[in-house]
């Protein structure tokens, strides 16, 4: 992670000190969700390499992610003009969503010695991850609710697995590949859409 | 009829040869996308034959749910097709599908997108800026450029990052930097009077790079080179001019000093001559000084120094302090009959002589007459006067015991030097030796009797002369003079101290 600045190092001026560590926080937490996507990219270009999918195949293959019943903005326009509290909700979500299947494809992975220790340890990495931007991105929006930026209508964050209690069981139909390729796809939109969000809360910096 | 059968033939033969060159076209192959700035895309596909007709094509694309039709078919150029805002869906999977048509027939082929955001690749950088900065101690290029211009960095959608490579010009190898997302770099490992090649590129969010922007040159100029050249040619040529008026300098130093720090004019004290004072002679100076004028007589001295000179309680111990009294006070003002040499040599013992002086108020002491009587802490070199002699000093006793060269008439005991008389005691006169400084000398008075004054029982009274005739030759008075003298029993010519 990047250098984050201190927020203790703000001692003047309460509500200036508090939305200057909000912007330090949303950094915090866009640098880890880029980093996130980087590891998500790199291990699909090296399943690329064992599956040798053909590009511009002719016929549609199915990839239904089991997160595509998360109602996503598909775009820049989109995703500005959707609630903060929405945007806020989808990221969470799909930050739930994919606690439990990283953590099985990293047992896979471990098991399964055709994977070098290379992607091995980045399946753990981006596991890992996943629940730690889940915890940052929680901060964030407590912070968010402190200040007064969004409604406290945010209530049902502590239990967002309960919406995806029923679709807990998708993800095991999935291949591997398609898991990374879901991911890899859904790691994307998080990190476009915390930075949009934090464009739209602390614009003044570096917008 | 037959003719009819052939021409017919012959027309349909014709006909199917011009059908048999034209045909249904072929499925287009070859599909790309680009998106430039992650809001809207592009489409193009590579036509096949077109079977010799004029032949459509037509794009439809699913998406999720629906099939629709290419909004844009003409923005992107041929055989493409544009995709605005409201028709582009990141994170969507298209399914293209081109379908060409003419006259005999169609063709269409099917082509996947899964993410759009995979076909991301934006325009390069524009307003790419080098600039050489020459300030030192070495010059480097200030390069700056800007995202391309339909990149939307403000809301946050699109985070830009560069990369740069520079290169000489005759080189053939770039050297590649990773900048990250600032928009200026500076670059220093450039030299003098090179040409140099710039160019930046970008990408948004780890998708493809963009293009190189356009080269930019930049040449290092030369003439810094020659102006440190220029600058270290002045200053040798200014060192020349400077070490030769140093060298100057030193070799006319006396010519310089005298101008620079004229000589102190000498004193102009009449009838004093200033070689004179060098040279040392002591009667000369003593003149000088004091212009000839006359002492007052030692008779005015003597009840001071009879004051001063007690030896022990009794009086035989007379001894005339009036040269005592004189060193005493006033070491340059001394008889003119008198050797300065003597002074200058032994006088610094004087001082030491007073301090003893000083230490020993309680007893009344004389110190020995010699000049050379010292408290024991003298050194040892200061004794020289004493060349002849042993002078052995207990500062609890006071007593001094000076041997002298047995040659000479052994006169033990000097009572009193008044002035021109020398007062000698006997030594069985001294009561005790305590208090008593015992003073043996000889004295040559014996051979020149015409120096007695008076013999008063058990004193001599001598006539003091001259001293020339008795002294010995002047160059070892100056050398020795106080051991002659009191070889010669000349005892007032030594000090004599006496202490209350």
């Amino acid at each position: 992670m990047s250098s984050m600045r201190a927020a203790s190092s703000c001692t003047n001026g309460q509500t200036g000190c508090h939305f200057l560590s909000l912007a330090n926080l949303f950094d915090r937490v866009i640098q880890h969700s880029a980093r996130m996507h980087g590891i998500s990219n790199d291990l699909h270009s090296e399943f690329e390499l064992y599956f040798l999918p053909s590009k511009n195949q002719i016929g549609r293959v199915s990839r239904n992610c089991h997160t595509s019943t998360i109602l996503t903005p598909n775009g820049k326009e989109n995703a500005q003009r959707i609630a903060r509290e929405e945007l806020t909700e989808v990221i969470l979500k799909l930050l739930v969503a994919w606690r439990e299947p990283l953590w099985h494809f990293h047992q896979n992975m471990a098991q399964h010695h055709e994977f070098n220790n290379f992607s091995s340890n980045k399946s753990l990495e981006m596991s890992d991850m996943v629940h730690e931007l889940r915890r940052g991105v929680q901060k964030v929006v407590e912070k968010m609710q402190m200040l007064g930026v969004i409604s406290s209508s945010l209530g049902n964050l502590a239990s967002p697995e309960a919406l995806l209690a029923s679709d807990r069981a998708e993800w095991r139909l999935m291949n591997d590949y398609d898991l990374l390729y879901c991911f890899r796809r859904d790691s994307n939109k998080i990190q476009n859409y915390l930075k949009i969000l934090k464009c739209r809360i602390v614009p003044e910096h570096r917008c | 009829m037959r003719t009819h059968l052939g021409l017919v033939m012959l027309c349909v033969m014709s006909a199917a040869g011009v059908c048999s060159s034209t045909s249904a076209p072929e499925s287009p192959r070859q599909f790309d996308c680009r998106s430039r700035e992650k809001e809207t895309f592009s489409c193009w596909w590579e036509p096949g034959s077109d079977g010799g007709l004029p032949t459509e094509y037509r794009l439809f694309y699913e998406i999720e749910k629906g099939v629709r039709e290419c909004p844009d078919y003409v923005s992107a150029g041929e055989n493409s097709c544009f995709f605005d805002k409201r028709h582009t869906s990141f994170w969507a999977e298209y399914i293209m599908m081109v379908v060409a048509t003419n006259a005999l027939g169609n063709a269409s082929a099917q082509f996947q997108i899964p993410d759009v955001m995979n076909y991301v690749k934006p325009d390069p950088p524009v307003n790419v800026t080098v600039v050489v900065n020459s300030s030192a101690p070495s010059p480097f290029l200030e390069i700056r450029w800007k995202s391309p211009p339909n990149v939307d960095v403000r809301t946050g959608w699109v985070t830009p990052k560069y990369e740069l490579r520079v290169k000489q010009n005759d080189s053939k190898e770039w050297k590649v930097i990773d900048i990250g997302a600032q928009t200026f770099f500076n670059f220093h490992n450039v030299e003098h009077g090179l040409l140099y090649m710039v160019q930046v590129r970008c990408n948004l969010d780890y998708g493809k790079w963009s293009e190189w922007s356009n080269t930019i040159f930049a040449k290092i100029p030369k003439h810094h080179q020659l102006e440190k050249y220029f600058w270290i040619f002045v200053f040798v040529f200014s060192l020349i001019p400077l070490l030769t008026a140093m060298y100057i300098l030193v070799l006319k130093r006396k010519v310089v000093k005298q101008c620079l720090l004229p000589p102190v004019p000498g004193p102009k004290i009449k009838g004093v001559d200033v070689h004179l004072l060098k040279s040392g002679q002591s009667e000369d100076v003593v003149n000088a000084l004091t212009g000839n004028q006359n002492f007052p007589p030692m008779a005015a001295w003597t009840e001071q120094v009879e004051d001063f000179l007690l030896v022990s309680d009794s009086d035989e111990w007379l001894l005339t302090d009036t040269f005592a009294s004189e060193e005493k006070k006033d070491i340059f003002i001394i008889p003119a009959s008198l050797h300065l040499g003597l002074e200058i040599q032994c006088g610094d013992s004087t001082v030491d002589l007073n301090t003893w002086e000083k230490t020993d108020d309680s007893k009344e002491e004389t110190k020995s007459n010699f000049l050379n009587t010292e408290p024991i802490n003298l050194p040892i070199e200061k004794q020289e006067c004493l060349s002849g002699e042993e002078v052995s000093i207990q500062p609890n006793t006071s007593y001094v015991d000076i041997q002298q060269r047995p040659t000479l008439t052994d006169y033990s005991r000097v009572k009193e030097v008044n002035g021109d008389t020398i007062l000698i005691l006997n030594e069985e006169e001294i009561p005790h030796g305590s208090d008593a400084v015992k003073v043996k000398r000889e004295v040559s008075v014996p051979d020149d009797y015409s120096r007695v004054k008076e013999v008063n029982s058990d004193v001599v009274f001598l006539e003091k002369g001259d001293s020339k005739p008795i002294m010995p030759h002047d160059s070892e008075l100056s050398k020795g003079f106080c051991s002659k003298m009191i070889a010669n029993g000349y005892v007032d010519s030594v000090p004599s101290f006496s202490v209350k």
